[in-house]
């Protein structure tokens, strides 16, 4: 055996050090990284372990419990549950578990064709959200833990599959199989492009077939992208939920820790560091059920007055923007009017309203919109830029107001050179500029005319 | 003499362009006019021009000038000769009146006349005249190839001509189970029957029997697979097809030409080509819905199957596997190919397919033997090729001998120039074919200068890995559609890429095998018509050997291709991706190798983790992105032209060995004819920096070279000497750079280069000798060595049939474990890829090979075509065909 290595070392003389390497490097980092609760949890359970002098195996039977896993078992095979359970009076964050019970049926406009189907309900979604051994959905990438939740007996149900190893996965996929046939509705959080066409490609490793999802998916990175794009630094959920939905975690173990956790699990079999992933994956899913009551509540139209009401005009502007686009009109344009009232000042994000309003044809406001961009002062300098050409756009060919036209051409002219002074023309800015100063030569032989 | 008028009218002719069409080189030097040309004709009768003639008149002299303000005028004149119409300039009429032919034009054709009839007669006369005029030549109309070949039979350089007879068609009907829809499709596209090889591909195909067939270039191989593949899928909608080619350009080409017979079907078979171009939304489609996937091993490897469950309907369903262009998977290459193949037909067990390889093949000694190898599985060998071909003239070029007691040859690279630019003055589409990235360069730039005044540069184009891919499609194109006259190629044209018909290809030195070479001269003519094709010889060894021994290459059978999956590096590599792909059982078989010990040597690695009796992946990485089919370092030098700041673009890459001796600092790179400065190597980050500069010189690189034996496998005696077959380390470093002249290829200043050592593991063979006549001292000995590595680093490869880089020689006159004087043969690929094996097998063919190739060469005592020049004056070729003699 260690000839094999040896031979493979000689092999891979000077190459550098191989992957392997940097992967232990990196699993090692990852350890010292732990959360200190964790770590001081797992140090005792040592500590106790020898100062027992009891097998190892009894010491992990000890945490198993500890953390409430147990051992499932089906004509598939065998592997572990935990499950947590929280009552709906629950609190979390802003909101309150017991929500989702009016809030739900909202969330029936992400799928406005389903007619037939009834509407989401507390008992009908199923909250899932996958922890893996690596990136992307190649087949290599094995969902060593499936987070589950479901609203059950007015408790708040999370049920959290894991695999002892990967043998273990087929039975935990057929399980799950079924326990999804119970549901109308998948909630996730980017299980579009990841958790569900992982998943889908399990089932076909696992020989559980070509399954096409029957539930109707919530994914809901989406709509966050759609309003936080910009006044939030990022829309991974626990940053989502950190600064809208009022969740603080304390010593969260990062998801991209938990696939070094579980190799070590795989390793020495001790389960102690897995607490963190399970909590990790837990508090997932209660952010996604906060979430889902966020966004009923938004489509519900429960917007002002409340905690998570948007402080700035950017951030009302998307939701309304979004809301509009999930069949919501009227309480989007109610947000609008509120925002023109409000009277924003130095708001780019006012270029998204007007080209929405351009959009429906609603010249008025729009135009109202691009002066006062074009008018303020410390606004991106691309947002006066745009401003200006629409304006001169809109006068040249629909108010048919030349010489209005060319005073705002004037003003994209000035916008330009005050930006020629920071940065480099690049292709792109030569185009502006040509685009420009045509513009401007017709208008002056319009006026001239 | 010089021709003067009857009107005591001396003529000059001076540079002069009229109307840009046609062009008067200028040579009024000495009052000496050298040439007047006029070609193509442009205007409204535009389709003549291709038949134009032009003039050229050499060496006339005459004192006066004054005559030359007329050409400026240009008077339409037309003539018919041979049913063509031409258009006449003035600057014609004036000449043939000048030498008397007044009455050559029939009706008014004053200055400012538009048209004018021309006499026929009097115009075949005046032409007679202008010929037989004393000091005068005039050549009439362009030469075709046909005249050319002829002119070239009297070349004395010319050392063996082979003609390879025209070759009837040998046809078949189509078979009577043939789809009607696909039979009315070839028939609409002129294709009435088949020919014999397309026949038996088919029939043993459909039988689900694996098949290679061998064919030449433009035999018709893609029916031998098509047709099978199309039928399959006519008679079942839901049966799908996977295509291998080497690189992304063919499986372009195959992509619109299947979907031109499958139009001409009417048939819904969808066939996409799958590769890094491929955009994300189409991705959906093929995999779901593709009949026919078209890709490439490395596609193969890193995006398909590692995601093999967005594949299922492709799998589940995979009646055929096409491999085209078998022979290309050979060396490093082809070890990583068959691993990938054997993941592939992995992954369709697990799904229940059992597809039939189809595999076609230039011709090689071992087609049979490499499909098996390279897929695992049986084959038929199907070599009854049934298509037409053209009468084909194979000659062989030797450059005169410029100094004699040296034997130094005038420079091929000079040689092949002035071939190509007659060839391509007379509108002959040509390939030229250099064996490096550099000289491909150097001759594209020479060309283009010698025939920029007869056509444009445009028309002549460099085509080498490095450039990019719309770059290269747009050379393609512009070969098929004829707006390409000439190219200037690495051997990445040897491939099937189509770029239509070419009448000569003319290579620069011996390409490296029989096999290559065919490949090559394939490019020139294809089913109908004469062609040329001119090898011309450089100095080194082989190539004096080849054209000195012309039997050897056109009565021996062309070379082995040898691959090696059992490389451990290798598999090694290809077994972490499989178990990526699916877990391992033990008792699994992958390869002929056990692999139980690979399999818990990953498992202490940490990257497989065992249960039971299987063993799963459990690392978080993505083997296959980590592991590239194609070189030996995995990670390439990115070149970042910078000479425009602001536009910083990325113009290429290249493989890190490679970098090394052609990236360095100060390294004169070029691309597209362009020369590039290297203004810095960034080894760490894998990214060199380059700048447009104009400078007469190009760079030439050192690399030093040390060698230890680690472990000896094999060993047996000759004489007195012993060969060996082992492991070596192998320390490779770049020492210094020199600049030599473009033009004179001299050498004009040198630079070091500073770059990290490299560290090889390999296997090599090596012979050490025992005992050496004490009369011949160290010094002696140590030139002889080399004189032997020299001779070897040639030979070797060429009967071992690998590139050139594949394998290398390193003499030592102390080697370090023994202190003998040794000669290393070694595999230039970390675990070896069966090349040293080979040469430690057939050690008595490669040392008779060069033995036999000093005795023939004609110089005197060394010379760089055999032993090199540094023995000179010890009877060095004496001594080294003596020591060779030792090891009977």
């Amino acid at each position: 055996m260690s000839s094999m290595r040896e031979r493979m070392n000689r092999l891979r003389g000077s190459q550098g050090s191989s992957a392997i390497d940097e992967q232990s490097a990196q699993s090692e980092n990852q350890t010292v990284n732990m959360p200190e609760a964790l770590s001081a949890n797992a140090a005792q359970e040592t500590e106790a372990a020898s100062a027992l002098e009891s097998p190892a195996q009894d010491v992990h039977e000890a945490v198993w419990q500890r953390l409430q896993v147990a051992e499932r078992s089906s004509k598939w095979g065998s592997f572990l549950q935990r499950e947590v359970r929280y009552p709906l009076q629950y609190q979390h964050g802003h909101h309150l578990l017991a929500e989702l019970a009016e809030t739900a049926e909202h969330l029936r406009v992400f799928h406005p064709e389903e007619t037939g189907l009834p509407a989401p309900s507390l008992e009908n979604l199923l909250f899932l959200d996958l922890e893996t051994t690596g990136l992307g959905a190649g087949t290599g990438n094995i969902p060593f833990m499936v987070g589950l939740g479901y609203v059950q007996n007015e408790q708040f149900v999370i049920a959290q599959y894991l695999i002892r190893h990967p043998a273990e996965e087929r039975a935990m996929l057929a399980d799950l199989q079924t326990r999804m046939e119970d549901f109308h509705y998948l909630v996730t959080y980017n299980g579009r492009t990841f958790d569900w066409p992982v998943l889908a490609g399990r089932f076909i490793m696992n020989g559980l077939g070509r399954a096409e999802l029957r539930l109707k998916h919530l994914d809901f990175l989406h709509p966050s992208r759609s309003i936080w794009r910009n006044t939030l630094a990022s829309c991974k959920l626990s940053y989502v939920e950190e600064e809208r939905l009022g969740i603080h975690r304390v010593d969260d173990v990062p998801g991209s820790q938990a696939p070094a956790i579980y190799f070590q699990f795989l390793a020495d079999s001790n389960p102690s560091p897995l607490e963190g992933v399970f909590v990790h994956n837990e508090l997932d899913m209660l952010a996604m059920a906060c979430l889902s009551i966020r966004f009923g509540r938004l489509l519900d139209n429960r917007i002002s007055g409340e905690v998570y009401a948007p402080k700035k005009p950017e951030e009302w502007i998307r939701t309304g923007l979004w809301l509009e686009r999930m069949g919501q009109a009227r309480q989007a344009e109610a947000i609008f009017h509120m925002v023109m009232e409000a009277d924003p000042k130095g708001e780019s994000s006012l270029m998204l309203l007007a080209a929405r309003d351009k959009k429906v044809g609603n010249w008025e406001r729009a135009v109202l919109l691009w002066q006062k961009v074009a008018m303020t002062a410390h606004v991106e300098f691309a947002a006066v830029y745009e401003a200006f050409i629409e304006l001169a756009m809109y006068y040249e060919h629909r108010a048919k107001q030349p010489e209005t036209a060319l005073t705002y051409a004037h003003g994209a002219q000035s916008a330009i050179s005050e930006r020629a002074l920071l940065q480099r023309a690049d292709a792109k800015r030569r185009a502006e500029q040509a685009a420009l100063t045509k513009r401007i030569e017709r208008l002056k032989r319009k006026l001239s005319r | 003499m010089h021709p003067s008028g009857s009107d005591g009218f001396c003529k000059v002719w001076d540079c002069c362009f009229i109307k840009n069409h046609c062009k008067i080189e200028r040579c009024i030097i000495g009052n000496r006019c050298r040439k007047i040309s006029i070609s193509r004709f442009p205007g409204k009768s535009q389709k003549t021009t291709e038949s134009a003639f032009f003039f050229e008149i050499k060496e006339c002299t005459t004192k006066n000038r004054g005559y030359f303000a007329c050409f400026a005028r240009i008077v339409t004149a037309y003539v018919k000769v041979g049913g063509d119409s031409y258009k006449l300039t003035l600057l014609q009429r004036l000449m043939m009146r000048e030498i008397g032919c007044k009455e050559l034009f029939t009706g008014d054709c004053g200055p400012n006349k538009h048209s004018c009839r021309i006499n026929e007669k009097a115009f075949t006369n005046a032409y007679g005249l202008l010929l037989s005029y004393q000091g005068v030549t005039v050549m009439i109309g362009k030469k075709s190839l046909h005249d050319i070949i002829n002119e070239l039979r009297t070349n004395e350089n010319i050392v063996n001509w082979f003609e390879i007879e025209p070759q009837e068609a040998k046809a078949a009907p189509f078979p009577e189970d043939i789809n009607e829809k696909l039979r009315a499709a070839l028939e609409r596209r002129g294709i009435a029957n088949l020919y014999t090889h397309q026949d038996s591909a088919y029939r043993t195909a459909v039988k689900g029997e694996n098949i290679v067939a061998v064919t030449p270039t433009a035999s018709g191989k893609t029916l031998c697979y098509n047709l099978p593949v199309l039928q399959e899928i006519a008679n079942d909608d839901t049966s799908r097809a996977l295509y291998l080619f080497p690189t992304k350009a063919l499986a372009q080409d195959q992509m619109s030409e299947l979907n031109e017979i499958i139009a001409e079907m009417g048939i819904a078979i969808k066939s996409y080509t799958y590769d890094g171009d491929t955009s994300p939304a189409i991705r959906q489609i093929v995999r779901k819905a593709g009949h026919i996937v078209i890709t490439n091993p490395d596609m193969l490897h890193s995006a398909i199957l590692p995601h093999h469950t967005k594949w299922v309907s492709l799998f589940e369903n995979l009646k055929y596997i096409v491999i085209d262009e078998l022979h290309t998977y050979r060396g490093v290459f082809g070890s990583h190919v068959a691993n990938v193949i054997r993941r592939l037909r992995r992954i369709c067990s697990f799904y229940g397919s059992n597809p039939t390889f189809i595999c076609t093949s230039a011709t090689i000694a071992n087609p049979k033997e490499l499909a098996e190898q390279l897929t695992g599985s049986p084959m038929r060998l199907l070599d009854n090729n049934g298509a037409p071909r053209g009468r084909k003239h194979f000659v062989f070029y030797n450059p005169p001998i410029v100094n004699e007691p040296l034997n130094i040859r005038k420079s091929a690279t000079v040689e092949v120039n002035n071939l190509a630019k007659e060839f391509l003055k007379n509108k002959i589409q040509t390939i030229v074919f250099a064996r490096s990235r550099v000289r491909v360069e150097i001759i594209l730039s020479h060309i283009q200068e010698l025939v920029k005044n007869e056509i444009g540069t445009k028309s002549i184009r460099g085509y080498r890995g490095g450039y990019l891919p719309k770059q290269r499609r747009e050379i393609e194109r512009g070969l098929r559609d004829g707006e390409i006259l000439g190219v200037v190629s690495t051997n990445a044209l040897e491939l099937g890429v189509d770029i239509g018909q070419l009448q000569v290809c003319v290579m620069t030195g011996y390409p490296g095998s029989i096999a290559s070479t065919w490949q090559q001269a394939g490019r020139a003519g294809r089913r109908h018509g004469e062609a040329l094709i001119v090898m011309v010889a450089s100095s080194t060894p082989i190539d004096q050997y080849i054209v000195q021994n012309p039997d050897y290459f056109f009565e021996r059978t062309p070379e082995h291709a040898r691959i090696n999956p059992e490389n451990l590096l290798i598999l090694v590599d290809h077994m972490r991706c499989a178990a990526y792909e699916l877990p391992f059982k033990t008792t699994e078989e992958f390869g002929p190798l056990d692999i139980s010990d690979i399999l818990e040597y990953l498992q202490e690695e940490r990257v497989l983790h065992r249960n039971g009796d299987t063993f799963y992946w459990s690392a978080q990485s993505f083997p296959a992105s980590e592991i590239s089919l194609r070189s030996a370092s995995q990670e390439n030098v990115v070149i970042v032209d910078q000479s425009n700041i602001a536009a910083v673009k990325i113009i290429g890459e290249m493989d890190r060995f490679s970098a090394m001796t052609l990236l360095h600092d100060e390294a004169i790179y070029l691309h597209q004819g362009i020369q590039y400065q290297v203004e810095k190597l960034d080894w760490e980050h894998k990214k060199a920096y380059v700048r447009e500069v104009d400078v007469e010189y190009y760079t030439d690189a050192n690399l030093a070279v040390n060698l230890k034996v680690l472990e000896i496998d094999k060993t047996i005696a000759k004489g007195q000497a012993v060969v060996n077959f082992g492991d070596v380390a192998v320390t490779m470093i770049p020492t210094i750079f020199k600049k030599i002249k473009l033009t004179t290829f001299e050498n004009i200043g040198s630079g070091p280069i500073h770059l990290p050592e490299e560290e090889l593991h390999t296997s090599a063979t090596w012979l050490e000798l025992k005992e050496v006549d004490p009369e011949i001292g160290t010094k002696t000995l140590e030139q002889l060595l080399l004189g032997i590595a020299n001779v070897l680093q040639h030979i070797v490869p060429v009967l071992v049939m690998c590139d050139r880089s594949d394998v290398h020689v390193t003499p030592q006159i102390k080697a370090a474990h023994t202190g003998l004087p040794t000669i290393f043969i070694y595999d230039h690929y970390p675990g070896g890829i069966g090349l040293a094996d080979d040469v430690y097998k057939r050690f008595n063919e490669v040392s008779e090979a060069a033995k036999n190739l000093i005795q023939k060469c004609p110089c005197k005592d060394g010379c760089p075509s055999c032993i090199g020049t540094e023995i000179a004056g010890l009877n060095g070729k004496k001594k080294t065909v003596q020591i060779l003699s030792l090891l009977q």
